[in-house]
């Protein structure tokens, strides 16, 4: 949490998880490599590793954009989202090795400097057959790069977390970028069936899970993609109904849609308060966190707030918003307009009006 | 943590993984591991012309006649008795890199030279990637002249334009779509061009391309490489080899 900078501030998972994480990108290359001198001595050896790290960025990125949604549909992979991060500088390595290998031995010790003949050697940029698959790659691994020299906290800080997630939401335009490069390279020069299946299914599944992730968010918004919003019900005095305290476990929180923001309203030692949904980090669900040791704690990266403040605890700094809460009954009533980030706010006492 | 409760786990990274979270983890993290590996198992088999038998040979030094059309090449004499064959073996020169031989090479062109490089070959297509040349004898005994071409007709052949320096075994796969924009550094460069032609029996057949006046081709098909072409013209019987004579205009993508 935003307290000093560190290059990684490690602990025991992030370790387990870059152990496993880079175990297997190494016998992957490794296994790659063995496989194909197996099966033929006179081989181009550049050309296989230029697949090897092609191929393994391509697996990876897709791991990397299913983490997010199989974590908004089961808390169970929360742990993979933890350091994703790594993962994607991993990825990013891998693609930059792919780039480099391809663009020496593909492009140099010609007539022309490399970067040059990258993107003017094949011209049909209007012909979607012939098209220079290579500058798609080019394009992709440009903001695979962008992500990855903004990737630590320091950034995140400093860009301000929604212009930082804006920026790291072009990893679904990398990928885009990355199938035509894919496609219109690999696929058109290697019609192998197990190819194109493996690069088809790969892309069916990222687009399913996101769509399926995005219903059932909107489901669970109120917002049904399909069918109509349910409006927000507020009062006179500007308080809108969330439900019954009934509704909400112990130390856990309901996440409501008021006036288009999600708010989280928790519940613990017999009272109520309601913040903002956002995590001041990387703007993780907070309504899908618990109260731990007296904090709301973030799912993704266990950053904590005050229930009753917003303000992170000593010494770290975040502030998020908050929201006035009463009780009428059993029933639940916030605010709809929020108060500003760190407002401390007295939380609505359970069975007492 | 206040994970008490097993129906109310929490992971917070930073202080460890509540028992059935890490029972999950422990059975899908390794089948997820074991996906990514089977793929490295079976990306490899389905390489396209990864294992073609386009290799290095060890051959360091060649004698032979250097000529300079349609594209440099070197006619090295057979050995032995070749009845009715070709007297000489055509082996086509490139330079070290994506290039031509050097000019110090080119200079003694149609004499004959003590020839140092690295040769590739596929099937009976031979390149040399030259690094020097020297002036020989020509030898004592044996031809020293090939016979003129000898045409063998028109036709009308279908196939695809390479760089006469990866196909041969440089790079594999020396052709195609991922290779385009070498084999577009490699003729510019003046690596001779060949035209690769699948006959009905599925045989590779090779043809060395010339223009209508039997110089190289190189930089009018540059944009026809990689793709399947359709080129009508003269077939050349020359040495061990073909030339495909026709006017690079009329080559058609198809």
């Amino acid at each position: 949490m935003g307290v000093a900078y560190k290059a990684v501030q490690w602990n025991r998972q992030k370790l387990v998880y870059d152990i496993i994480l880079l175990t297997t990108v190494v016998f992957y290359l490794f296994f790659f490599e063995g496989i194909s001198l197996h099966l033929s001595s006179d081989l181009d050896l550049k050309g296989i590793w230029i697949r090897a790290f092609g191929s393994a960025a391509f697996i990876l990125l897709h791991i990397i954009l299913s983490i997010g949604p199989l974590s908004r549909l089961s808390s169970k992979f929360l742990p993979l989202l933890y350091n994703r991060r790594h993962m994607g500088v991993t990825m990013f390595t891998l693609a930059l090795l792919h780039a480099r290998d391809a663009l020496a031995w593909y492009h140099d010790f010609g007539n022309l400097e490399p970067i040059v003949s990258l993107f003017v050697s094949n011209t049909h940029y209007a012909d979607f057959v012939r098209f220079p698959f290579e500058a798609l790659g080019g394009m992709a691994l440009v903001i695979l790069f962008l992500m990855a020299a903004t990737s630590h906290d320091f950034w995140l800080t400093n860009l301000t977390a929604p212009v930082w997630k804006t920026l790291h939401m072009g990893v679904y335009l990398a990928y885009g970028l990355l199938v035509g490069h894919v496609v219109l390279g690999a696929l058109e020069t290697n019609p192998h069936p197990f190819l194109s299946a493996a690069v088809g299914v790969g892309f069916v599944w990222i687009v399913g899970l996101h769509l399926i992730t995005a219903l059932r968010e909107a489901e669970k918004d109120g917002v049904p993609l399909f069918s109509q919003a349910i409006k927000s019900n507020i009062d006179a005095d500007g308080f809108v109904h969330i439900g019954s305290v009934t509704d909400i476990p112990e130390n856990r929180a309901k996440i409501a849609v008021i006036s288009g923001e999600r708010v989280a309203i928790f519940k613990y030692d017999g009272q109520i308060s309601a913040i903002s949904n956002v995590c001041q980090h990387q703007n993780g669900p907070l309504g899908e966190g618990k109260i731990v040791d007296g904090c709301i704690t973030c799912p993704w990266h266990g950053y904590q707030y005050l229930p009753d403040s917003g303000i992170s605890p000593p010494p770290f700094t975040e502030k998020i918003p908050t929201f006035n809460v009463k009780i009428q009954g059993d029933q639940i009533l916030v605010n709809a307009i929020p108060n500003p980030p760190g407002t401390p706010v007295v939380p609505a006492v359970i069975g007492q009006e | 943590m206040s994970n008490h409760n097993p129906q109310d786990e929490f992971f917070i990274g930073y202080l460890g993984v509540p028992p059935r979270l890490k029972r999950f983890l422990l059975t899908f993290i390794p089948v997820l591991v074991l996906g990514v590996l089977a793929l490295a198992f079976l990306l490899p088999t389905v390489h396209f012309d990864q294992f073609n038998l386009g290799k290095r040979t060890k051959v360091p030094e060649f004698e032979g006649l250097l000529i300079g059309n349609p594209s440099p090449h070197l006619l090295v004499p057979r050995d032995g008795a070749v009845g009715t064959n070709s007297d000489f073996s055509l082996y086509l020169l490139s330079g070290t890199g994506k290039t031509s031989p050097k000019p110090a090479v080119l200079e003694q062109v149609d004499q004959w030279v003590k020839l140092k490089g690295t040769p590739f070959h596929r099937n009976h297509l031979t390149v040399i990637a030259t690094r020097s040349a020297e002036p020989t004898e020509p030898p004592t005994s044996g031809p020293i002249q090939p016979t003129e071409g000898q045409s063998l007709g028109e036709f009308s052949l279908t196939g695809e334009i390479v760089d006469g320096k990866c196909y041969p075994g440089v790079m594999k796969p020396g052709r195609t779509k991922t290779h385009r924009s070498c084999a577009i550094r490699c003729l510019s460069g003046g690596v001779p061009p060949v035209f690769v032609v699948h006959n009905q029996a599925g045989d590779q057949l090779y043809f060395l391309l010339s223009d209508l006046d039997g110089t190289a081709v190189n930089d009018k098909v540059l944009d026809l490489v990689a793709d399947p072409v359709q080129i009508k013209g003269e077939v050349i019987q020359y040495a061990d080899a073909f030339i495909l004579k026709a006017d690079p205009a009329t080559y058609q993508l198809l």
